[in-house]
């Protein structure tokens, strides 16, 4: 608690605030570039020396945007895919880590070798061989379906590693004690492990989302028809072949595409520090 | 072509949507001029999947097609899917064809339907054209013959492009040209008076060349013509290096050396600006140009210049049927091409999109007549297109040609190499990367 007393010298603070400011600006110019720009006519975007501020702001963009193509399903579409996506791969993760962190089975370092393996693997690779292997599942072709889109990526291996290595720092005692007390695994996992690592669960919440919520390529190759496409292969709707795009409308879509992650984020990131403040003061 | 649908009707529309190129969006009359629904029972139709990369105002245009093909008949029904850029069109279909998913009919680009004609996945289409009573000769010959392998055709012209000459006319004017130049050396003349600069620094140029990622190899490619070399001729000998196309590349070099070129990220742009008095850039940008400049300046157009001679090639997309598609899909499909680049489908299509008619005869009709009155610099597109040649070997089949030479004309004219080392280099790969093409085409034709 004494540090938070005593304040670092007058030079090192004007430093890292304007190390904050350099990151702020990084971060926040191109947001700015595109809320700006969703306002302004085409020519005002391509005009040098820039124009910061359009003239009159346009908000037909926004709706001309809206109309191009059914971005209301696009909305329903990545909503859809996005919690079943990233509820399933929350599931999954913390299912093998719980496995990696407390069970005791035959092969389980082979096995979370794999585990590490398979985050070594890029998600390209993979896009072929799922895409032929849902051409035909059990006689089925479960492309151009939410399954399709979905199971996939159902499970993360990132996620599993980062549980289990937070899960491996929790209170031993705690654990022993709920178990003396006749808790079974899914009620320890429920009730004990996952309340007390919900920093990092959040956290990984947080990746899934924005992971599935930004997905590009893989929602645009698995899907065919407009309507099972989610906001960012609804995005290229709005795209020309020549290169005659007409850049407001995009601009508009692109900020009601991330208007809900930064509402997730604003929520979730109050969950995050409050974990890791909890876990700074423990010891 | 036979149809429902008449003529005047379909005309009609076409003409009053055709301000259209100048940059406004379809009108939501294109239901108003199309026949009447006739059809009762869908049921009998036989439906054929059509995969596209047409989005935005070219997506509404190609919407509106395949709703007028639709309703001119009640035999086939197409469904449109649009499947993202041309490059991501083209790779899902690849998957697609592995999974057996694929669709009966595709837009390919330039670049793109060769790979697959070389894999035995497009349907030969000379009997469907005889068997619809097609007069192929009243296709653009350049257009037509690109999609030709050993008297066959597989790939029809649709959404095509060439090169144009733009110019910012109130530039020109200063330095007493009224007209595009006829020849490089009339633009290398008045160049000095039209670049101007703040220290070393070019705040002007007088003539800006694009990199290789916005396709600076397609541009280039006429230039090499014009000097009476090529990249390659049709049997994949690679002629890049040799006297001719090695002395363009010291042209191209020089306008960048003696600072009267620029090589700026995106030279629309920067022409829309006026950083630049002058470009080469597609028939296609027409309407985005047109529109980005308003009414800051003139916009002139002419055809390419010359040097030794004319050149100027093709580009964009064009249609192809899959081979894997039962026979009866593929009659099916066909109807929808023949419809689609037909004198009245290519019509309607370029004077929404900015695409060049692919029909010869489609360029004398009334309609097109008032459109070029009222575009003249969509007019100086057609007029230059029966003199276009088909492209290349070395830039469109040759899996990534294209940017292999992109590349080399980036370290010539960015890093100013040597042009003779680069494109010696850039032969010997292009060599290389033809091997497994020259393998697969010696298989294919037994």
């Amino acid at each position: 608690m004494d540090s938070q007393g005593s304040k670092p010298a007058l030079p090192l603070q004007l430093l890292s605030y304007a190390l904050m400011a350099l990151v702020v600006v990084i971060v926040g110019l191109p947001l700015l570039w595109m809320a700006l720009g969703s306002l302004k006519t085409n020519q005002e975007i391509y005009t040098l020396p820039v124009q910061w501020l359009p003239s009159a702001p346009r908000w037909d963009n926004y709706i001309d945007a809206w109309n191009a193509a059914p971005f209301g399903r696009f909305y329903l579409n990545s909503i859809i895919i996005t919690v079943a996506g990233a509820g399933l791969e929350l599931i999954n993760a913390s299912l093998t880590a719980y496995a990696f962190a407390f069970l005791r089975f035959p092969g389980k370092n082979w096995l979370f070798l794999l585990l590490l393996a398979a985050l070594m693997i890029p998600e390209q690779v993979t896009i072929l061989p799922n895409y032929l292997t849902l051409a035909d599942v059990f006689g089925q072709s479960w492309i151009n379906t939410y399954q399709g889109i979905v199971l996939p990526g159902a499970s993360t291996a990132f996620g599993a590693f980062l549980l289990r290595q937070s899960f491996l720092s929790l209170p031993r005692e705690v654990l022993d004690a709920a178990r003396v007390d006749g808790c079974g695994h899914l009620r320890l996992l429920w009730d004990i492990v996952l309340p007390l690592a919900r920093p990092v669960l959040a956290t990984m919440a947080l990746i899934s989302i924005v992971a599935k919520w930004n997905d590009y390529l893989w929602p645009l190759i698995v899907t065919n028809t407009q309507l099972m496409r989610p906001l960012t292969v609804g995005l290229t709707y709005l795209f020309d072949q020549e290169g005659n795009t007409r850049w407001g409308p995009v601009m508009a879509a692109s900020v009601f595409v991330i208007a809900p992650l930064l509402v997730i984020f604003a929520w979730a990131q109050r969950h995050i520090i409050e974990g890791i403040a909890a876990g700074a003061t423990k010891g | 072509m036979g149809g429902v649908i008449s003529r005047r009707n379909l005309l009609g529309g076409a003409a009053g949507l055709g301000a259209a190129v100048a940059g406004s969006r379809i009108s939501k009359r294109s239901t108003a001029f199309a026949a009447p629904n006739v059809i009762q029972d869908t049921g009998s139709r036989v439906k054929v999947l059509y995969w596209g990369s047409y989005s935005d105002v070219l997506g509404e245009a190609e919407q509106a097609l395949v709703k007028m093909f639709n309703e001119s008949q009640d035999e086939v029904e197409v469904e449109y899917q649009f499947q993202g850029t041309y490059e991501e069109t083209a790779q899902k279909l690849t998957a697609a064809l592995q999974a057996k998913q694929a669709p009966d009919v595709s837009v390919l680009s330039d670049v793109w339907w060769f790979k697959f004609y070389l894999n035995n996945t497009l349907a030969p289409l000379t009997d469907l054209l005889a068997a619809n009573n097609i007069d192929t000769s009243d296709y653009v010959d350049s257009l037509y013959n690109e999609g030709v392998r050993n008297g066959i055709s597989y790939w029809l012209p649709f959404a095509r492009s060439t090169p144009l000459f733009y110019y910012n006319k109130e530039m020109f004017a200063e330095v007493g040209l009224e007209a595009a130049p006829e020849t490089w050396e009339e633009l290398v003349a008045v160049a000095p008076e039209l670049v101007q600069k703040d220290g070393d620094t070019i705040t002007r140029a007088a003539f800006a060349h694009p990199n290789s990622a916005s396709y600076v190899a397609w541009l280039f490619q006429p230039v090499v013509w014009q000097y009476g070399g090529a990249y390659s001729d049709a049997d994949f000998n690679i002629m890049i290096n040799q006297e001719k196309a090695v002395e363009a590349g010291n042209f191209y070099r020089s306008s960048v050396v003696d600072g009267w070129a620029t090589t700026p990220a995106d030279p629309e742009t920067d022409f829309a600006n006026g950083l630049t008095a002058s470009l080469m850039a597609s028939t296609g940008s027409l309407r985005g140009i047109t529109t980005n400049v308003g009414d800051r300046f003139g916009i002139g157009t002419g055809f390419l210049p010359k040097v030794e001679n004319f050149g100027c090639c093709t580009g964009g997309a064009g249609l192809a049927i899959l081979a894997g598609s039962p026979a009866e899909k593929q009659e099916a499909a066909f109807k929808y091409i023949a419809f689609a680049t037909s004198p009245e489908g290519t019509e309607f299509w370029s004077q929404n999109t900015g695409y060049m008619p692919v029909r010869k005869s489609a360029v004398e009709s009334e309609t097109m007549q008032q459109f070029f009155t009222e575009n003249p610099n969509f007019k100086t597109a057609v007029d230059q297109l029966p003199l276009t040649q088909p492209q290349d070997a070395a830039r469109v089949f040759i899996p990534n040609g294209d940017q292999i030479i992109g590349k080399g004309l980036e370290r010539i004219m960015v890093n100013q190499e040597e042009v003779q080392p680069v494109f010696d280099e850039v032969a010997a790969t292009l060599t290389e990367e033809a091997q497994p093409v020259l393998e697969a085409l010696a298989a294919l034709q037994g």
